[in-house]
């Protein structure tokens, strides 16, 4: 239809530019309208400007119209109405109408009464948003459609790249790679910001593992124990349940254990799987070590750590036989590393029960750095019992001075007397600095086992800490250390002297130790044996 | 000067507390155990069992149809090639585990690096817990027994001590993982005991038994030079692995049915290398707790070394000072020189117990410690004094009063670490396992007859058959 398109041809933008240009009929509403607030409000006012004479009408019908108004009026609306009705107009007519169409600058399309923006992610109509406020969203959706193209360019540059049907120019890059992690996470926040999609943590985002689907956990009604852990945590598990039961062996599952263990280091099962990823690969054991390091200091109370490491070394120590050099740097960059952790809690069980480990396996034993090690720690903390401990196993365990497979209690005759001489004269060296710590008194005990001497070898030595038992040679009784009443109880009765045994018991129970008078009277009742 | 009013266990706020764990979440402190969620149930249940003995007039905290659906959640663990997994995390869908290895004929069996020793004696022990009078003898209904003492056998390792998981690495083969621990020595003797039975080599339902001798002499290989027991021979030694030590031994002769967790055990007795020694040093894990002193001004309280509660006496006098032992709090330690922790007492306690000396312990000067300090204004029990309780620490509290026969408790047995009652269910439900295996036994030996006497004129197994018979 001609006169449609001629009609289109005619610039007819609702006026929502008031440019002089264009000028608004004379009885149109000449006044500008105050500053948009909202959008809707905004739409409104082009709404309204797309209908010059509609507020009039409604208020008061064509009638109140002056006439030449009107005449525009009755002009556009024919004209707009004339696809409709197919009416085939004289030429003439035709002119004369759009020529006062022309003449009227009416828009030939008013904009719907009614349009909704839809609501935002909270639930608010979005036509209630201040213009400011709906641009920036506008913006960001803009972004979003933007990243989303790119995006599936990649994904469908690389699905060629795998199913081999590249094209020319297909690569992929690592820069492209996280290129593409950076545009996911921006996509992820503008679709949270957008339309409140909470981002899945790092995975659901992470190009790398775009091919895993998730093995969520799953379990029936009535479990107990559940725990409120993180989001991120229940989606790295998804994702580590995926590759384990892939058994995959990747530097990206590799990577995944190390997430998990940041989060939860007492998960058994993932340490295993890291061994098993990192014998899979062969990757260098030194370069674990070094990584374990931080792990453990960030995380003391944990033992995992020390079963990994005991795992790495094992795995390791093959390779350094033929190399006396590099084993003897690895046991002293080891004991640097003990020193350290132990430097936090001295009397750390994993750390000394690795430490023995590493002790047997690169034969520390007469190594003197090791028993300096141990003297420092008693030195700085006479009643460390861990330490003391440790020197007995370092003392009595060298395979080059003991039997081997002697049990820590009995005697081993393969024990040189100067070290059993050495080891009692230290014990009571560290008895005098403080009477009645029980650690040394017990290793005093054990040194004279092993060395296969009599207890009765300290009595005098014992007695020292203890006078005028019950008042028995004149004197006040006084007891610096009940450890030394205890000794000399056995030592006592070792003599036959069933009576002075009993007496150093009773006193025990009586005044000395009163909390453990049921132990003093159970031996009391052993010497009537 | 006698304390007016000695403190008292308040069982109805120690209920709250428990109910508060079954019912909801536990916080996000607990992550760390999200790996072992097994033993956390069995704390609760334990703890909600030892505080409502049989006959109490409490209404159960739990009704019988969530009982069941408890059972069938403990059950969902179960891993196809024996024993159970610590969390559902660890359970997989079973396509998982299909996997045929063709060139060896055997299932794959990667995955049964899932199911942990620990996680297995936890499961059994709720299975019993959840279970009532009336239904004790089908408490183990559903565990797969031979399936799971085999794994349990293949646990073991050649120097005779028991780790927690299997699991194949690559170039290595199988691995029997984690590390030197005597519990898991423990753990293994009690399965074994819980499910064994008395079955005859020949018998339907035997299954070949670990090497008792090499556990045995692998563990009394641990004892120290100061008497005590370590994880290995070269540790220092420590309550919780006595404990574990000492159990272990009297559970490998423990009779099957009606005995106390002190019986006569004859391993233990006549192969121990110095009984003085281990009561020695038990009994010195004792300690008379004294107040620290009130933090000097400008010192955060918090900080750790205020609440270190293994404080040295001014001298040996002032623990002999007072005649009056009605204030004296003892508390235990795990190690020589180390603080009290309300766990100590049960490791120590348990240990003493299982060896019947129970007068070894001052009793009244240790309830009272935990009693007075340990215990927590919203129930439970906290690891140190003025902590948060935990279930950990909360559960072996009660547990140990329980074995010292505090009013009102159901009583525990020290080995088995759950009510007596619980105890006679076990013996019960393993009774009726043992059958049900004789009886498929006898099944299984018929299928198997008829199978060979069919292919004995076709010659050969096919390969879906070695793999059902080699893949357990």
């Amino acid at each position: 239809m001609p006169l449609q398109g001629k009609a289109a041809q005619k610039p007819k933008t609702p006026s929502t530019d008031a440019s002089p240009s264009n000028p608004l009929p004379a009885t149109a509403p000449t006044a500008q309208p105050a500053p948009a607030i909202t959008v809707a409000e905004r739409t409104q006012q082009r709404t309204d400007e797309s209908r010059p004479f509609e507020a009039v009408r409604r208020k008061s019908g064509l009638a109140a119209l002056p006439d030449e108004d009107r005449a525009a009026w009755y002009a556009c609306h024919f004209a707009r109405s004339l696809p409709a009705k197919r009416t085939r107009l004289p030429p003439k007519f035709q002119r004369e109408l759009w020529r006062a169409v022309n003449d009227a600058g009416l828009p030939l399309r008013p904009l719907p009464r009614t349009y909704s923006w839809g609501i935002d992610r909270s639930g608010q109509d979005v036509g209630r948003y201040p213009t400011p406020r709906f641009d920036e969203r506008f913006a960001k959706r803009t972004r979003l459609t933007e990243l989303v193209l790119q995006s599936k360019a990649f994904r469908e540059r690389r699905d060629r790249l795998r199913s081999g049907s590249a094209e020319a120019g297909d690569i992929i890059t690592d820069s492209d790679i996280q290129e593409e992690r950076l545009r996911r996470s921006e996509m992820a926040k503008l679709k949270s910001e957008l339309y409140g999609v909470v981002p899945e943590g790092g995975f659901a985002t992470d190009p790398e593992w775009d091919d895993v689907l998730p093995l969520p956990v799953e379990e029936p009604e009535g479990a107990l124990a559940t725990i409120s852990y993180p989001a991120e945590y229940a989606t790295a598990i998804s994702y580590l349940r995926a590759v384990m039961a892939n058994k995959e062996y990747s530097a990206r599952s590799l990577r995944l254990t190390e997430t998990i263990i940041d989060m939860n280091p007492a998960h058994y099962t993932v340490w295993l799987y890291r061994a098993s990823i990192l014998l899979a690969m062969a990757l260098p054991i030194p370069a674990e070590l070094a990584w374990l390091n931080a792990v453990a200091l960030e995380h003391l109370k944990n033992y995992q750590i020390w079963h990994h490491r005991h795992l790495l070394i094992d795995q390791h120590h093959p390779t350094l036989a033929s190399d006396p050099a590099a084993a003897a740097a690895l046991a002293a960059s080891e004991r640097d590393f003990l020193a350290q952790i132990l430097a936090h809690d001295t009397k750390n069980y994993h750390v000394w029960s690795y430490r023995s480990y590493l002790v047997a396996k690169l034969n520390l034993f007469a190594d003197p750095a090791e028993l300096r090690a141990v003297d420092v720690l008693i030195d700085d903390d006479v009643r460390n019992n861990s330490a003391w401990s440790h020197r007995f196993f370092l003392v009595f365990s060298d395979p080059a001075a003991s039997t081997p497979g002697a049990h820590a209690t009995e005697h081993d005759p393969a024990v040189p007397q100067a070290t059993v001489d050495r080891e009692v004269a230290y014990a009571q060296e560290k008895i005098a600095l403080a009477p009645q710590n029980q650690s040394p008194w017990n290793y005093l005990r054990g040194v004279l086992v092993k060395g296969g001497r009599e207890l009765a070898s300290v009595e005098g030595f014992a007695e020292g800490f203890v006078t005028g038992l019950e008042g028995k040679s004149g004197g006040k009784e006084d007891v610096r250390s009940t450890h030394a009443l205890d000794l000399l109880a056995e030592i006592y009765a070792e003599k036959g002297d069933r009576e002075r045994a009993d007496l150093c018991l009773r006193r025990l129970g009586e005044k000395w130790d009163r909390i453990r008078v049921g132990y003093w009277e159970w031996r009391r009742k052993c010497l009537e044996v | 000067m006698a304390d007016p009013e000695p403190p008292t266990l308040d069982i109805d706020r120690h209920l709250k507390y428990w109910k508060m764990c079954l019912r909801s979440p536990l916080p996000g402190a607990y992550l760390s155990n999200e790996g072992n969620r097994m033993a956390l149930a069995y704390f609760i249940l334990n703890s909600i069992t030892i505080l409502t003995p049989s006959g109490s007039e409490r209404t159960p905290l739990i009704p019988p149809e969530e009982k069941r659906q408890i059972r069938e959640w403990i059950l969902f663990h179960q891993h196809p090639g024996g024993g159970f997994s610590g969390t559902s995390s660890l359970v997989f869908p079973l396509y998982v585990y299909d996997e045929w290895d063709s060139e060896a004929g055997k299932r794959s069996l990667e995955h049964s690096g899932l199911a942990n020793i620990a996680a297995t004696l936890f499961a059994l022990q709720l299975l019993a817990l959840l279970s009532d009078e009336d239904n004790a003898e089908d408490a183990f209904k559903g565990v797969d027994r031979p399936k799971l003492l085999r794994w349990l056998k293949r646990l073991q390792r050649e120097d005779g001590s028991f780790g927690e998981v299997l699991r194949l690495l690559p170039g290595k083969g199988w691995f029997i993982a984690g590390g030197n621990d005597m519990r898991y020595c423990y753990v293994a003797t009690a399965i074994r005991w819980m499910l064994r039975g008395d079955v005859k080599e020949g018998e339907p339902g035997w299954v070949e038994d670990f090497d008792t001798e090499s556990l045995a002499g692998y563990i009394l290989k641990t004892q120290t030079y100061d008497g005590g027991f370590a994880g290995s021979s070269s540790e220092e030694p420590h309550a919780g692995y006595a404990y574990c030590a000492i159990s272990a031994l009297t559970l490998l002769d423990r009779p099957s049915e009606n005995a106390p967790a002190h019986h006569p055990s004859a391993t233990l007795r006549s192969h121990i290398r110095s009984m003085p020694g281990l009561l020695h040093w038990l009994a010195s894990r004792q300690f008379v707790y004294l107040e620290p002193p009130p933090p000097p001004p400008g010192q955060d309280p918090d900080e750790e070394d205020y609440q270190v509660n293994f404080l040295l006496p001014a001298s040996v006098a002032s623990l002999a000072l007072s005649e009056d032992d009605s204030q004296t709090y003892v508390g235990l330690n795990g190690r020589c020189n180390k603080c009290a922790d309300t766990c100590y007492y049960w490791w120590v306690g348990g240990a003493l117990a299982s060896l019947g000396r129970e007068e070894l312990i001052a009793r009244e000067p240790a309830r009272r410690f935990l009693l007075g300090k340990m215990q927590h204004r919203i129930g439970g029990f906290a690891k140190n004094p003025g902590n948060p309780p935990d279930v950990y620490h909360a559960c072996f509290g009660l547990a140990i009063l329980g074995v010292m026969g505090e009013e009102g408790l159901n009583r525990v047995d020290s080995s088995l670490a759950v009510p007596v009652e619980t105890v006679r269910k076990i013996e019960r439900a393993r009774r009726r396992l043992v059958e049900g295996d004789k009886g498929e036994g006898k099944a299984a030996r018929l299928a198997s007859d008829a199978v060979s006497m069919g292919l004995g004129s076709v010659g050969g197994r096919p390969s879906w058959l070695v793999g059902v018979e080699g893949g357990a």
